[in-house]
């Protein structure tokens, strides 16, 4: 099959509820009948869409849906099976790189850079595609870089090394080499992945003054519904590598067709300032209204087994923070919130002790946690580390089972209560169909779903969790955090966990630790503690805070100043 | 997916309990160790009826029993079987020292002739012999050589904790060093010296003796139970520093244990028959690509294979090659051939 001729225009799949209502759009990228794989099965089948030139187009779908592979096919870094992606009317793999690279440049998700090179020579390869071999850089190319320096908003950041810049500076450096590329389209996978919330902010606030100062056409993949429909005039629904819904975002953000895409309920709410539709996952079951214990959990007087006492937290006499006294609510689930680099994860390994305070302490039950024994801590304290590794060749089920180690010896591997503990595990997180695959062959969702069956398989009192939801979609999210609310709910577990999403924290916490620089700036109940002015504060954004009706706790809408500009432009 | 590793992934697991002892046996990998030891069996007996003086199994068993013909038993058990058990277990001790170091540092490229520790050995004992020292001196010389060398690399990647990473390199590092110094003395000392540490740097179990073994076997017998008990707390240690610590493993004194217990294996065998290379490196892959994830009964798998592979190449350069060829030679040229065509046949993930 010949990849250059388009795919006869096919009928409508009939799942397809907003095909582009406009035929006439002009559109320079498109994919014609697009079958994508890597080496193994399909993953993207028979997919037809535009972009529509001059708008910001975001491609949304649970993990594993295709909507990467999608953007690297339209990228050319992927030839298709069968079908094309077509720019200006001819396929992308039939150009010359070079070619293709003077029109449409792309950012692939997580990109590294070399060690030490600074922010202008990073800006500066952008120019590759309009450079020939040997010859000096140009006028042109000069005045190409400067724009885009000043454009991404990295003029001061010139001469730093790329290594040592925060996560948002980092991408906004890389924006700038895809914007010296001076294309009229721009790729963009997952750009506000591991970001915070501020500096997911800055970097859409860059991708929408591209658009709408600058011109540029924009496709991007993001994770994160409400930005998607935040920040963008055209959404891409995609489940299954087939496209399940297109169209603006209120279009496509309605409850039955999320409900399509990710499998799970959601209501949709208008967003107070900028009327932008917000999905809340209602996830399952839905809390009843008024408060079953949870509101009060934080107002009663509860007994804490778990506490940080005037602790000083360091890495190498790199101090993270100083004079922490924070108190874990026995029998609640306590979320540990603040932007990236606050020390909210050193706190929880202080918690762990993982991590000894150079001064001061952490204690369970009174007694100094770098005293107790460690079999006794460890039968007492769980931990789902933020980044677990596993060797490649360990299978869930025995992944599970080295949770059980703290009430094992050599000579007693496998206790009758060993293997009831860990069959009881892989029931509850829902892997016992997965018991016999390796790590390596799990999706980000089931992996995290079984390290959390390794964290439950020691029934430890307590749980400290880093970052369970990140890497996973908004489905899996739920997932997980509705699991870590059962294990509170029905066995009384107590969870510490640190979360970078202030609204799941809101959603799940009894108890909020709010974290800034290195201190603790507020503690207690979701709604006593979450107001526009602490999110201004300690986020760095603006943000409207609303109560959910159903569930009587806060939501956090943030929204920043382009946003609004597009509300007056519309 | 092959009959193999859909085994490998549905293991066909007994339980075991009695009282407080519990165990998991995974009956596919017990299959495995059985073919193993009747194969290395069968070899060893085969092995002992070769040579410019052609035994027949029947008188070979007797001889071994103390039942032969008196020319058969001193060939036999004087001439023969220290030669054979001792490729046995320098096989079986370099092969379990690879799997511990590769699990350890997590990383397949791993073996103690590449972090120096074959080298220290080298070191010393071309030192010993080109200086005219005793040759009965040498094995406890070279043995001390290979665990000096790896205290070294285990200080020297000392940083508060034992990095894998930083030892590997630090490892490598002191490789290059140690082989530098061998070199110029080599280059230094005059040659009929320097010809008799070359040919023991090639590597053999030629001159083995009844001490040999029994110095071989009462440190195997101390170091491989030890091992096995190791390999449940090597797994632990394999989930990452920070969910090792919180399941309440000491990791550092674990990781100390376990850099000892390999250096042990490996300083033994090469104090004994001299820098063997590839054993340590090919083995436990073939026993993983065989069996599954390293365990216990694993460990014991690999320490046959190696076993079988050194004795196997030992009979290839003795009696089947135009010329004697010193074992160290054969497990290369034997070994990497076929180590790239299993990596290249598997689709095992390294």
């Amino acid at each position: 099959m010949t990849a250059t001729l388009p795919a006869p225009a096919s009928e409508p799949p009939p799942d397809t509820l907003h095909a582009l209502d406009d035929l006439d759009v002009l559109s320079r990228l498109s994919a014609r009948g697009l079958t994508l794989a890597y080496d193994g099965p399909e993953i993207v089948h028979d997919l037809s869409v535009d972009l529509p030139d001059g708008q910001i187009t975001t491609i949304i779908g649970p993990n594993g849906c295709g909507k990467s592979t999608l953007l690297r096919a339209l990228g050319r870094l992927l030839r298709p099976r069968r079908g094309a992606a077509l720019l200006d009317g001819e396929a992308v793999h039939r150009q010359p790189t070079k070619e293709v690279a003077r029109r449409l440049g792309l950012l692939p998700q997580g990109a590294a850079a070399p060690d030490a090179i600074t922010v202008e020579d990073l800006v500066r390869r952008g120019r590759y595609p309009h450079q020939a071999m040997f010859s000096p850089p140009t006028d042109r190319d000069r005045i190409a870089i400067d724009r885009a320096i000043t454009l991404a908003r990295v003029d001061d950041l010139r001469d730093r090394s790329v290594d040592e810049l925060s996560g948002g500076q980092r991408q906004r450096a890389w924006i700038a080499m895809t914007l010296a590329q001076e294309t009229p389209i721009l790729l963009l996978d997952e750009p506000t992945t591991y970001l915070d919330i501020a500096h997911q902010q800055e970097v859409l606030d860059l991708v929408q003054r591209l658009n709408r100062n600058e011109g540029k056409t924009v496709a991007m993949v993001l994770h994160d519904v409400n930005e998607a429909a935040r920040v963008s005039d055209h959404v891409v629904a995609m489940r299954d590598g087939r496209i399940v819904a297109q169209g603006t975002p209120a279009e496509v953000v309605r409850p039955e067709i999320l409900a399509r895409v990710f499998g799970i309920a959601t209501e949709v709410v208008a967003h107070p300032r900028t009327g932008a539709p917000i999905c809340v996952p209602l996830g399952a079951p839905a809390l009843p209204e008024g408060n079953p214990g949870a509101e009060a959990a934080s107002m009663l007087p509860r007994p804490c087994r778990l506490c940080a006492v005037d602790a000083t937290l360091a890495y190498d006499r790199c101090v993270v923070a100083e004079r922490l006294s924070v108190e874990v609510p026995d029998g609640a689930i306590t979320a540990i919130v603040g932007p990236n680099a606050c020390g909210k994860s050193t706190l929880l390994r202080a918690l762990a002790r993982l991590l000894k305070p150079s001064a001061g302490g952490s204690f369970l039950d009174g007694e100094p946690l770098h005293r107790a024994r460690r079999r006794a801590l460890a039968q007492c304290l769980g931990l789902l580390p933020q980044a677990p590794v596993a060797p490649v060749d360990v299978t869930v089920a025995d992944l599970v089972a080295g949770g059980r180690t703290p009430h094992q010896r050599w000579y007693r591997q496998w206790s009758a209560e060993d293997e009831r503990a860990v069959e009881a595990a892989l029931a509850t997180t829902h892997t016992a169909d997965l018991r016999h695959r390796t790590t390596d062959a799990l999706s980000g969702g089931q992996r995290q779903r079984a390290f959390l069956g390794m964290a439950l398989a020691r029934q430890t009192p307590i749980m400290l969790l880093d970052e369970p939801t990140t890497f996973l979609d908004i489905a899996h999210q739920v997932e997980v955090l509705d699991l870590v609310r059962a294990l509170n709910r029905d066995e009384g577990r107590t969870v510490v966990m640190v979360l970078h999403d202030l609204s799941q924290a809101c959603r799940y916490a009894d108890h909020l630790v709010v974290m800034h620089q290195g201190r603790v700036v507020a503690t207690g109940s979701p709604r006593e503690v979450v107001t526009p002015a602490l999110v201004r504060d300690v986020f760095g954004v603006e943000a409207a805070v609303v109560t959910d009706a159903r569930t009587g706790r806060p939501l956090v809408l943030p929204y920043s100043l382009e946003d609004l500009r597009g509300v007056g432009r519309g | 997916m092959s009959a193999a590793s859909e085994a490998r992934a549905h293991p066909p697991l007994r339980t075991v309990r009695a009282g407080g002892v519990s165990f998991r046996l995974n009956l596919r990998t017990l299959g495995l160790v059985g073919l193993a030891a009747a194969a290395l069996f069968a070899l060893a007996a085969w092995s002992l009826t070769l040579g410019s003086f052609p035994i027949p199994l029947e008188g070979v068993l007797r001889a071994v029993l103390g039942r032969g013909s008196e020319d058969h038993e001193f060939i036999v058990r004087t001439l023969r079987l220290p030669r054979l058990l001792s490729a046995l277990m320098v096989g079986a001790a370099l092969a379990m020292s690879g799997a511990i170091f590769q699990g350890l540092v997590r990383n397949p490229l791993v073996s103690p002739d590449i972090i120096g520790i074959n080298q220290g050995a080298t070191l010393v004992a071309v030192f010993w012999i080109v200086t005219g020292q005793g040759r009965t001196t040498l094995a406890p010389v070279a043995f001390a050589g290979a665990v000096a060398a790896a205290l070294a690399v285990y200080l020297l990647s000392w940083r508060g904790g034992v990095a894998p990473n930083r030892l590997v390199l630090v490892g490598i590092g002191l490789n290059a060093a140690l082989a530098a110094g061998t070199t110029y003395l080599l280059v230094r000392f005059p040659i009929e010296q320097v010809g008799a540490a070359v040919a023991w740097s090639a590597g053999s179990v030629y001159a083995s003796t009844w001490s040999d073994v029994t110095t071989l076997g009462a440190a195997l017998a101390i170091l491989t139970p030890a091992a096995m008990v190791l390999m449940w707390h090597l797994r632990i240690l394999q989930f990452g520093d920070d969910t090792a610590t919180s399941l309440g493993l000491p990791v550092e004194a674990t990781r100390l244990t376990l850099v000892l217990v390999g250096c042990g294996f490996s300083a033994i065998a090469v104090g004994l028959a001299g820098p063997i290379g590839f054993v340590a490196l090919m083995v436990p892959h073939v026993a993983r690509m065989l069996a599954g994830a390293m365990t216990a009964s694993v460990l014991v798998l690999t320490a046959l294979l190696g076993a079988i592979m050194l004795l196997a190449s030992d009979v290839v350069g003795q009696y089947f090659l135009p010329v004697t060829l010193p074992v160290g030679v054969i497990t290369a040229v034997v070994g990497a051939p076929y180590f790239l065509f299993l990596l290249y046949r598997s689709n095992v993930r390294l």
